[in-house]
């Protein structure tokens, strides 16, 4: 199993020598580099000296005793084992919890779980859908097995002639993405900068019989064009990329447009979760919590805060913690550097197979094992389904879950 | 280096748009602090127009400024058919997120993927590398 991205690619063969991945079969070239593991691996490390693992433990635990608001955040690279385990600690600590989700897909994946969308798995789509529509999503790039496992290219089981007969894709853009040249031009539809929502009001206004009209001059043909092939989909699925969940401020002409192609077809959404256990995350937390991510646990009481002021970019913003535990995750450079400034001035703990520029500011490093390759687990891909991860060979590193339990239990 | 010396050189506002690249990203399981990881990543992506409009050439360092932070990357040509000159493209990188503004409205997300800076030659001047990000 990959755990390049959320897709979470089963087929994978690797060849070993000794506890290194030297050859690995049927990944995408981003797979083969996860597998292959990163050229240059975390040490364990106290205020930048070399330490062993207890000393580095029982640093972290007091770090985190100390706190008056700390923070743990990442999660999207660990199993669903130890994201539970990293709840507990959370919970234990009276510590704001959250994870990638905040800022990308949190709000189609909390819909999806409050089944105010329509969902289905990627063997569906494989097997089933005959209109795909990649919208603010470039495959190609982000998950690059998608349209050749799942949802372009593939022989299903309704649908023996694949794409050159049998399936059409869309893309709907503000760039011609890699995904939108497959796709080929008459099936591209490029928007400007935040013209989802005014596009996908057209659209739904297509469907209801009336004339499409957008302030960007869309040839209305070309939207009507597009609703027919909708209208008439036996199986549709919608793959919601980062740029319509930027674009969107909130999510009501998505579900208005779900809601009236499901008048007339049988669509169905998923969102292209980029790493790989992310997802997860949130059933894990929604599971708990009956929130997806952003909580803040009050140690003493069993009170609970959600909401943006709680999200990993609020706290960071408003300089409201007082140390980290950032777990496989790289704030320093996935955040925008004004929000994640603060986490420089703070005592940080990370837990991570790799060197990363957050790691370069930590108090404590702690090296984990590879997900997926050193360790094993469950994860939860992109479109929902529960996976095993199966571990490849034993490693000296500990498993991001035994780390989390050790600093629980130090604590 | 000094900024000072580009002050003469023509300035022109840009919207960036950033995007995903499997080649950085591949890059990026490698290594964070690795040569091909900064070479992907620390590029703008221009209009042929934008281009003639700053005086420089493909290939030539540019320096990205606004209210966020400023920040030297290489320019290279879109290579998009569609003219689209006053839209500039970026990898998502920690060089984009050196200029991604801090405000977000309090909804906890930030427009990562669309704001504006000043561009300007930075002919000779190379390219901020990762450790000088941060
Ligand atoms: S598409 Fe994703 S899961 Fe599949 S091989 Fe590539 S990185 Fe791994």
């Amino acid at each position: 199993m990959c755990t390049g991205c959320a897709l979470l690619c089963d087929d994978i063969e690797v060849e070993t020598e000794g506890d290194k991945v030297t050859v690995v079969h049927a990944a995408c070239r981003k797979g083969v580099a996860r597998m292959k593991g990163c050229s240059e691996p975390l040490e364990c490390t106290v205020d930048a000296e070399g330490a062993d693992m207890d000393t580095a433990i029982a640093k972290a635990a007091s770090i985190l005793r100390d706190a008056k608001n700390p923070l743990i955040f990442g999660h999207g690279n660990s199993s669903s084992e130890a994201q539970k385990i990293s709840i507990g600690l959370a919970r234990k600590t009276g510590a704001y919890i959250d994870d990638t989700s905040s800022f990308c897909q949190g709000p189609i994946v909390e819909a999806i779980l409050q089944e105010r969308l329509r969902t289905c798995t990627l063997d569906d789509v494989r097997h089933k859908a005959d209109v795909i529509v990649f919208w603010g999503a470039d495959p190609s790039n982000s998950h690059p097995r998608h349209l050749s496992r799942y949802s372009y290219f593939p022989r299903g089981k309704e649908r023996q002639r694949g794409w050159e007969e049998d399936r059409k894709a869309i893309t709907i853009d503000i760039r011609k993405s890699e995904t939108a040249i497959i796709c080929k031009d008459e099936r591209f539809y490029q928007l400007p900068a935040g013209g989802d929502a005014e596009f996908m009001a057209a659209l739904t206004n297509a469907l209801s019989g009336k004339v499409p009209k957008t302030s960007f001059d869309l040839d209305s043909k070309r939207i009507l064009g597009l609703s027919n092939i909708m209208k008439k989909a036996k199986f549709g699925a919608i793959f919601v990329g980062l740029g319509l969940v930027y674009s969107l401020e909130e999510l009501d002409p998505l579900f208005a447009l779900m809601d009236k192609l499901n008048e007339f077809s049988d669509f169905h959404l998923i969102p292209m979760v980029g790493q790989y256990n992310m997802r997860g995350f949130n059933h894990n937390l929604f599971a708990e919590t009956g929130y997806i991510n952003r909580l803040k646990f009050d140690g003493d009481s069993k009170e609970l805060a959600h909401g943006p002021e709680n999200s990993v970019v609020e706290v960071l913003r408003n300089k409201n913690i007082d140390a980290a535990l950032i777990i496989g995750s790289d704030p320093l450079s996935s955040l925008p550097l004004s929000i994640a400034r603060h986490l420089a001035d703070i005592p940080l703990i990370t837990i991570d197979p790799c060197n990363n520029l957050t790691t370069s500011r930590s108090a404590v490093t702690i090296p984990c094992a590879l997900g997926g390759v050193e360790s094993g687990g469950t994860a939860i891909r992109m479109d929902g389904v529960e996976v095993e991860l199966k571990k490849i060979f034993d490693s000296d590193r500990l498993s991001d879950q035994e780390i989390l339990k050790r600093i629980t239990e130090a604590i | 280096m000094g900024f000072g010396q580009f002050l003469a050189a023509p300035e022109i506002k840009l919207k960036v748009v950033t995007y995903r690249d499997v080649f950085q990203n591949t890059a990026q399981e490698s290594s964070r602090f690795g040569e091909d990881y900064e070479t992907l990543s620390a590029v703008i992506r221009l209009d042929l127009k934008d281009i003639s409009k700053l005086s420089i050439k493909e290939g030539e360092t540019v320096i990205l400024r606004n209210g966020s932070g400023k920040v030297v990357v290489q320019a290279q040509k879109s290579g998009y058919e569609q003219a689209h000159p006053g839209i500039a493209y970026m990898v998502n990188s920690p060089w984009s997120n050196v200029l991604v503004p801090e405000d977000t409205g309090g909804t906890g997300v930030p427009k990562f993927k669309d704001f504006e800076v000043t561009v300007q030659s930075a002919r000779g001047a190379s390219v901020t590398g990762i450790k000088e990000i941060f």
